[in-house]
């Protein structure tokens, strides 16, 4: 068979392989259906640091500019920092060229919205139709905007960050910190964010030239070298960023990577014991988080996999922190985003007001073992297997609101087709790693075995 | 009806609705897929479609794995000039010339700074037909530079080219009209080049278009009161890439732009005699004025890519059209606004001649232009409909329908920039001319109904 590129349009954006299912004419159309769903009026426009990234921005401005959108250029920023700025400086919406954490041949766009939150489901639907339709409403000649360009816009994220953190309590401990930029966009703004806090650093992978160290999804299999460093370092803590920013990871001053989960139950931690409230939390997110919330009594909403849908339920239940388990923390007091810098933020006051170094805090959460896993799959076969799983489990305790999740007393398994690759994602949790890996290898077999007989 | 018109080499059209991003990386992208790996320049005159037009160029060139140089607003002639001086592959000027604010184009250009050829034309189209482009992966960083004012390395050339020294000494007073297009400002450093004092007008490349972006006497009110006012020695007219000119005397004529090439002509071929390269639809002032020097004229299909190839294979010296774009043999393969400028200070400045005195050495005729608007899948067939007009009399097919008659010649041609029949008729009486276009256009309108 041949090879297929796939090129995935979902609710986190469009992204595909570049040069092979990404194209600048795809691009354009994208930003063409946008510019038109959005209607004249500022939409930022960044980037990550891959190579293909001012190629397909060039393409994404000529569609905006063609919509009579007013594009204003930002550069390599983190996504958090886009989402920040959207909100601001009032733009109707903005443009990020990322691929987040896929490989680095991959490449894609995000689409942000107004009040700089990520299109919800219906906003998606609306634009995807107009992109479908193909009816742009091109304007005339005389109505085309020049784009702006806007250098140092990152400065306002900054200070809205440090305006809500007890900085001189972190000052005063003079944290030295060991930061994994992933060679992205955290790069651009991390360093200044550390120097603020007084923290000494070591900083890696912090070149933007679009060459990856390492793969950027920060799993502990990837921060190898970030380990080494911390110990070499003498370091309080390691931090690694994903490629473009909206995920931290931590590394203990033992030099061991934490695990992502880590990062959203250490920051819930912190925040809860301020001001409890209610906590929203994807269907991936580690059981940590409910035996915090039952410690502070405030309630846990669980969510389907993606910023938005997590953003959504915090709004509506006015909750005090929220996130994701992939080391994504959603920290309103900032604003209502995934942002690894306001993650870094909340760690390092977490630590500067307890006395303990960062090994035994994460102790105190070590009792849960959360295990990631993926299979390659097209995207409708991956669809077709969960539903006949779901079939198989349908008496046990499953939520069927993303995939297929099945809870036990003490464990749990969710099995799920990517939205942003061809894959199916596994994750299973439980009080010990023999378990958890036992739980992934029985559901992907069982998924093989379904997908066996649909092929 | 939505209008997109490909010729030779390029293609044409309104902006939002046939220029649209899509379509120009689809063009872009053909071009990259076709060119060896290498460096493309990309520049654009000033209209307000143009940053649209070059970021959906660059982007498609990026993806084909080129290195782009982004030469911002430039005239054509200039960026024509750049290709060969930087060894470039090629390059895309984005520039609707002549045509009002709301069309653009993209002009594909080679590696020896020309348009397009008829084989590497129909090359381009055949990739674009088929859609497949080689886009590369981008494993690395492409390299994109932006390189603004590249415009002094071009005027030195050129000012070495002229006869800079007696231009100077003449100490001319120019009233110029770059019409705010690309070539607004950078008169400024011409002709401060030349020694001439300079009254520009329109000199800024906003992109508003005060009038149509085409030299012609239509357009040249404000040049010639300008003239007058200031007593200067003569006024220019410039389209939006600076390809074309017409001229104003000194007294205040606006002149057809017929006579740019005649005037220059009559110059440059006492320098460089040779072959004149000419359309079917130009004036026969040349043919009287390469009859004195001894040169044949040679008639082609209208256009700068015809004209320019012809003057390459056939050895001419100059080529140039009635529209007041001219070529030069000793320059550059390229309509040039700014060599033909040169060219008319430095004639006046040798021969010590005013404007009006080059021009009373040129036979008198009358020229009558006009266009009728036709659905493009009816141009060509109406075209040769007015054969029937002719019985019996000499007629050329190369380009439409050209028709010698006896005192007179008439030229129908579907025009390959828009969906219009264009009609021109000439002879020595004017009424004589007149009569001839209006006989094709009564005929025409009926058909049309």
């Amino acid at each position: 068979m041949k090879k297929r590129f796939p090129l995935k349009v979902s609710i986190s954006g469009v992204r595909g392989v570049v040069g092979e299912s990404l194209t600048p004419q795809i691009a354009a159309r994208f930003a063409s259906a946008f510019g038109t769903y959005l209607g004249p009026g500022q939409v930022l426009v960044g980037q990550d640091t891959r190579p293909s990234g001012t190629m397909l921005k060039k393409a994404v401005l000529s569609g905006l500019l063609a919509t009579g959108c007013q594009p204003v250029e930002v550069g390599v920023l983190p996504i958090p920092t886009i989402l920040f700025l959207t909100r601001e400086r009032q733009a109707r919406g903005a443009v990020v060229v990322t691929a987040s954490h896929n490989p680095p041949e991959w490449n894609g766009l995000k689409f942000i919205g107004p009040e700089g939150l990520y299109l919800r489901r219906s906003q998606v639907e609306e634009f995807l139709d107009i992109f479908h339709q193909g009816q742009f409403t091109f304007v005339a000649a005389e109505r085309i905007k020049s784009p702006l360009q806007e250098k140092n816009a990152g400065q306002l994220h900054l200070e809205k960050i440090l305006s809500r953190l007890k900085v001189r309590a972190i000052r005063r401990r003079g944290f030295r910190v060991v930061a994994d930029c992933a060679n992205g966009a955290g790069a651009t703004l991390l360093p200044q964010l550390l120097r603020e806090l007084g923290c000494e650093t070591l900083l890696i992978n912090t070149d933007l030239s679009g060459q990856f160290a390492h793969q950027s999804e920060p799993v502990p299999e990837n921060l190898g070298e970030l380990c080494r460093r911390v110990k070499e370092f003498r370091a309080d803590l390691g931090l690694a960023q994903d490629a473009d920013a909206d995920r931290l990871a931590l590394v203990d001053e033992r030099g061991r990577a934490l695990g992502e989960d880590l990062t959203l139950a250490l920051s819930v931690s912190h925040v809860l014991s301020k001001k409890p409230g209610p906590v929203v939390v994807n269907l991936s997110a580690s059981m940590a988080i409910d035996d915090l919330a039952s410690r502070y009594r405030v309630p846990v909403i669980r969510t389907r996999i993606g910023e938005i849908n997590v953003v959504e339920a915090m709004q509506e239940q006015g909750a005090a922190i929220g996130g994701e388990g992939n080391g994504g923390v959603i920290w309103p007091e900032v604003h209502p985003c995934r942002d690894s810098l306001t993650a870094t933020g909340l760690v390092l006051e977490m630590l500067a007001e307890g006395q303990k170094p960062l090994s035994a805090v994460a102790a105190e959460f070590k009792k849960y073992h959360l295990l990631k896993a993926k299979m390659d799959c097209p995207a409708e076969l991956a669809f077709r297997a969960v539903v006949e799983l779901r079939r198989r489990y349908q008496s046990e305790n499953i939520s069927t609101l993303d995939g297929l999740k099945i809870s036990w007393p003490d464990s749990w398994v969710h099995i799920r087709p990517s939205n942003t690759e061809p894959i199916i994602r596994f994750l299973a949790e439980s009080r010990s790693p023999v378990r958890s890996r036992k739980l992934i290898d029985k559901f992907k077999k069982e998924i093989k075995s379904i997908i066996k007989k649909l092929a | 009806m939505k209008l997109l018109k490909l010729n030779i080499s390029g293609v044409r059209g309104l902006v939002g609705q046939t220029i649209t991003p899509e379509l120009v990386i689809d063009f872009a992208a053909a071009f990259g897929t076709m060119l060896p790996k290498g460096t493309i320049l990309v520049g654009r005159d000033s209209r307000k479609s143009g940053l649209m037009v070059q970021e959906a160029a660059i982007s498609a060139l990026l993806s084909t794995g080129h290195e782009v140089t982004n030469l911002g607003i430039c005239p054509t002639p200039i960026i024509q000039f750049l290709v060969k001086q930087r060894r470039a592959a090629g390059a895309i000027s984005i520039t609707a010339g002549h045509n009002p604010a709301e069309w653009n184009a993209l002009n594909f250009i080679n590696d020896q700074g020309t348009y397009l050829n008829e084989f590497q034309g129909s090359e381009l189209l055949d990739i674009y037909h088929l859609g497949r482009f080689a886009h590369q992966k981008l494993k690395k960083s492409p390299t994109l530079i932006t390189e603004l004012n590249s415009e002094e390395v071009y005027f030195s050339w050129l000012t070495q080219r002229l006869r800079t020294d007696e231009i100077v000494r003449a100490r001319f007073k120019v009233v110029a009209d770059p019409c705010n297009g690309a070539g607004a400002g950078l008169v400024n450093k011409f002709f401060g080049f030349l020694g001439c004092e300079l009254i520009a007008v329109n000199n800024e490349p906003s992109g508003y278009f005060p009038h149509d972006p085409e030299p012609r006497p239509r357009n040249a009110g404000e040049v010639a009161s300008l003239v007058r006012a200031t007593g200067a020695s003569l006024g220019f007219l410039l389209n939006s890439d600076v390809s074309r000119v017409s001229l104003v005397t000194e007294t205040g004529e606006t002149l057809s732009e017929e006579y740019t090439l005649p005037i220059v002509a009559g110059y440059y071929l006492e320098k460089q005699p040779g072959p004149v390269v000419t359309s079917l639809s130009t004036s026969r002032m040349i043919d009287e004025v390469a009859a004195k020097h001894r040169v044949p004229v040679l008639r082609t299909r209208v256009g700068q890519s015809a004209l320019v190839q012809t003057m390459l294979q056939e050895d001419g010296t100059l080529a140039g059209e009635g529209s007041g774009g001219l070529a030069f043999r000793s320059f550059q393969p390229a309509f040039d606004g700014f060599a033909v400028m040169g060219l008319v200070l430095e004639a006046m400045a040798v021969k010590q001649k005013k404007l009006s005195e080059l021009i009373r050495t040129l036979p008198r005729y009358h020229i009558v232009k006009d266009k009728i608007v036709c659905p493009p899948h009816r141009l060509h067939s109406l075209v040769a409909e007015t054969r029937k007009l002719y019985p019996g009399a000499e007629v050329n097919y190369l380009d439409g329908l050209h028709v010698t008659l006896k005192d007179a010649w008439v030229h129908i041609r579907a025009s390959s920039t828009e969906p219009l029949i264009r009609i021109i008729a000439e002879s020595p009486s004017a009424s004589r001319a007149q009569l001839e276009v209006d006989k094709v256009v009564a005929f025409l309108n009926r058909l049309l109904g």
